[in-house]
């Protein structure tokens, strides 16, 4: 290994930068580190030479470590995007400074300064000042100048950011081949995706200073773990289908599970990613045993001529129970977008599509990516109810594992403090910052946002702090308009230990118990699911249920949860009152309701119910809209 | 140059010259005309009378002393001043830039009240038998006070322009910080460092205001160039005074026409 990061922690001031990332790089390799502008990559680079001090974690370079050393004893050569070539020196005392350092006699560097400069191409060079030369002349200087002292890794800051596209293309070209022949260890970092495919050994994805995945170029376009190396690696499709027998569904299309996916549980969520140029498009369906997976017949929206591609943006009634996370789907309607590409050669493309063209649409391939636990979102309100809905949500979040959002509202005057609040508690986060947990505000009323939020992000829960005697508003419109399950809390519980499943209301729905029992699994929470007879039920009703707490049991245990059902008789005082006394008198940590859909006749009197419940418990209450 | 139009006509530019004519250029014109009327004889022995000879050879080594400890100073200033971020750095900065604020009377009272013989140090100072008030030292003292911004002004813009990452550079490569010093930032502060030293020089040279006051006017021990040109004229021996005025001009065009020219010059590599 040339090179080992452990655990690299970088702060700025109480933000975290860089955030224990662990890396080997090895011999002759080139490492490129991709990601946004303030992800943290040239910070990392700063690091490794010395230039920025760590707030912890340890960095090896040939196997020694270099952690505490000054900049110049770790024998690094750093290129930066603004060339930083010393201007009142010539090229060649340039290339030469480091030798001079290193008092090297005279002939000896100017042999090397020749022989470096006729490496980058500017052979013959060496006299001239570097205001006489162009930016790209200038930054193969640099490079020379980096390399002349033979260090023992070459570390590059953007170094092609600040030239124009033809000339970026060139040095692109020079350096690979340089890198080729000097097999020097070198790490790059770069915004640009284009150019750490060409460049890449290996990929290393920042994001929010997170080493989010790293793999070859071709492993990370094609078999991504992660979805934000998925959609921030190539323009890329990614739908989330449900894991049912076996089988990917997507809404009314079932797809094989591809040999090598990553395991998921039956009913989990399972992201599908398909790259543009695997869409098949045709005026007719694909033909049978083609190994073409049909997706349906989708409206072409757009089409650009891209030169050898052609680019066709498709749109597609959405799949029940189907959601698009790459393209983003337009707001409000009941569509999603798919890209795909085609090529511009008119003799071997199936179809030239023009905006309104109905066509079917394929996939000749496509990619499962990791399973990802619950997408949470958390409404962080500066209420007693708020901070309690926080609390439960942060035990749910790492239970489960899943990407988190901690949402606040905030408005004129206070949006300031609200946000800072908010960092804090990211801050604050139990088990320390993660890359799974981000915080985002909001800027005007709370009501309003958090459906807005609810509606665009897509998540798989939502964690509310509620009044002690409603549902509010806000809840309901949310369970109404997203089908997304809410957790209201009032109290905050310190474990998640118990879990009381009610199917009381009509039968024992399969949605609420399976919802329950993916947390209970993850959560490692025992679930009773509890069924309350009414007094006057008729012996096959009796039959029924037992039939349907058998299946509701078999479910979790597959889960591998630990399960108990109950038969309770109907309170004199009530079903409410049958459910709050079990809860109290099982101290359970979570009550799970199931909602009938919305458009149910039974959903009045059902919002009365769950109104009641709420009304007469201060325990988490669990609200799953049952799925047809 | 300017995207706006350039106006064609001369009444405007003569207004202007007619304007400046009494105002800089026939003063100017003045000292070496009464400079000059002795004749080059009257000059000559003007200027070689011991207190002339002497009040130019102090002026001009007390410019020298200013210069070059103010070019130390004063870049030691700027590159602490531009490269750290420390509490209190905005307040050091203003502070260090008032000396061109503050009359230079004033100076030289404040530094009569701290090292004078009644002056907050100078209590202390004086029956060691110290005593940097009337002496060479208090008048270089005083110019050090007055000529600091210069310095601090021609070279601090230019160390803001120099990119952190070019020290970076000279890190990584393997330079300490004195050889990064030596070899990368000092080559790039030339021409800040050779104005900041001209513009020293000439304000030491032209001191009046708070030399006056910590010099006590000393015949052949304190008398700079400027205050003897004024005890001169007091006394009404005019032609010496102008003599001694025309040498100080005569000085001064030349160190001007040097900035000039070593400004344009940069310009010009700059553009």
């Amino acid at each position: 290994m040339a090179i080992i990061l452990d655990e690299l922690t970088a702060r700025y001031g109480d933000t975290i930068v860089v955030n224990r990332v662990s890396l080997e790089i090895n011999e002759g390799e080139l490492f490129v580190l991709l990601g946004r502008s303030g992800s943290g990559k040239s910070t990392i680079l700063r690091m490794i030479a010395g230039l920025t001090p760590p707030a912890g974690g340890r960095i090896e370079i040939n196997g020694r470590d270099v952690t505490h050393l000054p900049p110049q004893a770790r024998g690094t050569g750093f290129v930066f995007q603004n060339y930083s070539v010393f201007r009142h020196m010539t090229v060649a005392q340039n290339v030469e400074f480091g030798l001079r350092i290193r008092r090297a006699d005279p002939a000896t560097r100017r042999q090397r300064s020749t022989q470096l400069l006729d490496l980058v191409g500017l052979g013959g060079l060496g006299g001239r000042f570097p205001d006489q030369l162009s930016g790209g002349q200038q930054q193969r200087v640099a490079l020379a100048r980096a390399l002349a002292y033979e260090p023992a890794v070459l570390l590059l800051d953007e170094p092609f950011g600040a030239l124009d596209v033809k000339i970026r293309a060139q040095l692109r070209q020079s350096l690979k081949e340089i890198q080729n022949q000097l097999d020097v260890t070198t790490i790059l970092v770069t915004h640009d995706q284009q150019e750490a495919f060409e460049l890449a050994d290996r990929i290393g994805v920042i994001e929010r200073g997170f080493l989010m995945e790293v793999n070859t170029p071709e492993a990370l376009y094609h078999e991504p773990r992660t979805e934000y190396a998925a959609t921030f690696v190539g323009g890329g499709n990614v739908l989330v289908g449900r894991m049912e027998g076996g089988r990917i569904k997507l809404g009314t299309v079932s797809l094989p599970v591809p040999p090598g996916a990553p395991p998921h549980e039956e009913d989990a969520s399972v992201r599908l990613l398909f790259r543009p140029e695997t869409v098949y498009l045709s005026d007719v369906p694909p033909p049978e045993g083609s190994g073409i997976h049909t997706l349906g017949e989708a409206t072409v929206s757009d089409e650009i001529f891209g030169g050898s591609q052609q680019h066709v943006r498709l749109e597609m009634q959405a799949f029940e129970g189907v959601r698009s996370l790459q393209p983003a789907p337009p707001y409000g309607r009941r569509v999603f977008h798919i890209e795909a590409v085609q090529t511009s050669d008119r003799a071997a493309a199936q179809t030239r599509p023009r905006p309104g063209d109905r066509v079917w649409v394929g996939l000749r391939r496509y990619h499962v990516l990791d399973p990802s636990g619950l997408k949470i979102l958390i409404s962080c309100a500066e209420t007693p109810a708020g901070e309690a809905a926080a609390a439960v949500g942060a035990l749910l979040a790492q239970a489960t594992a899943g990407p988190t959002t901690l949402l606040a509202v905030g408005e004129g005057e206070r949006l300031a403090e609200t946000r800072r609040l908010l960092e804090e508690r990211l801050r604050r986060w139990p088990g320390g910052p993660s890359p799974r947990v981000t915080a985002k505000v909001r800027q005007g009323d709370v009501a309003a946002e958090m459906l807005a939020e609810a509606h665009e992000g897509d998540y798989e829960l939502v964690v509310m702090g509620r009044a002690k005697d409603a549902l509010g508003p806000v809840a309901q419109r949310i369970l109404e308009q997203t089908e997304t399950p809410v957790l209201l809390v009032q109290d905050a519980r310190p474990h998640l230990a118990r879990i009381l499943v009610c199917t009381a209301v009509g039968e024992p729905g399969k949605t609420d118990v399976r919802f329950g029992g993916r947390i209970a699994r993850r959560a490692r929470a025992g679930v009773t699911v509890l069924h309350v007879a009414r007094p006057d039920a008729e012996p096959w009703e009796r039959e029924r249920t037992e039939e349907h707490l058998a299946g509701a049991q078999a479910v979790l245990e597959a889960l591998g949860v630990a399960v108990r059902t109950k038969i309770q008789p109907q309170a004199v005082f009530g079903l409410v009152a049958t459910i709050i006394d079990e809860a109290e008198a099982g101290d359970y940590d979570l009550i799970v309701l199931g909602a009938p859909a919305w458009q149910h006749p039974g959903r009045l009197r059902w919002t009365d119910f769950a109104s009641q419940i709420v009304r007469n418990t201060a325990r988490p209450v669990l609200i799953v809209p049952m799925l047809a | 140059m300017s995207t706006e139009t350039q106006r064609r006509g001369a009444a405007l530019p003569w207004l202007l010259f007619l304007t400046l004519l009494p105002l800089l250029l026939m003063p100017l014109g003045a000292i070496f005309v009464f400079a000059g009327r002795a004749g080059p004889a009257g000059l000559i022995q003007a200027l070689g009378q011991p207190d002339a000879q002497f009040a130019l050879r102090f002026s001009l080594l007390i410019a020298f002393g200013t210069a070059v400890v103010n070019g130390i100073l004063g870049t030691f200033a700027a590159y602490v001043l531009s490269k750290y971020r420390f509490r209190g750095r905005e307040t050091l900065n203003i502070i260090v830039n008032l000396p061109v604020a503050i009359p230079t009377v004033v100076v030289g009272t404040s530094l009569l009240l701290l090292w004078g013989p009644i002056g907050l140090l100078g209590q202390l100072l004086d029956p060691m038998g110290i005593q940097p008030m009337f002496t060479p030292v208090g008048v270089l003292l005083a110019h050090l006070f007055v000529t600091f911004p210069y310095m601090l002004g021609a070279v601090k813009p230019v160390l803001d322009e120099l990119e952190t990452t070019y020290e970076e550079a000279a890190y990584t490569i393997g330079a300490n910080r004195w050889q990064t010093f030596r070899f990368v930032i000092l080559p790039a502060l030339r021409g800040g460092l050779f104005s900041g030293l001209l513009l020293t020089f000439a304000h030491s040279l032209g001191e009046f205001g708070a030399t006056v006051m910590v010099s006590g006017n000393l015949r052949l021990r304190t008398q700079t160039a400027p205050l003897y040109i004024f005890a001169q004229f007091e006394a009404g021996n005019i032609e010496t005074a102008n003599a001694v005025a025309a040498v100080l001009a005569l000085t001064s065009f030349v160190i001007f026409i040097l900035l000039q020219r070593f400004t344009q010059r940069r310009e010009r590599r700059v553009s």
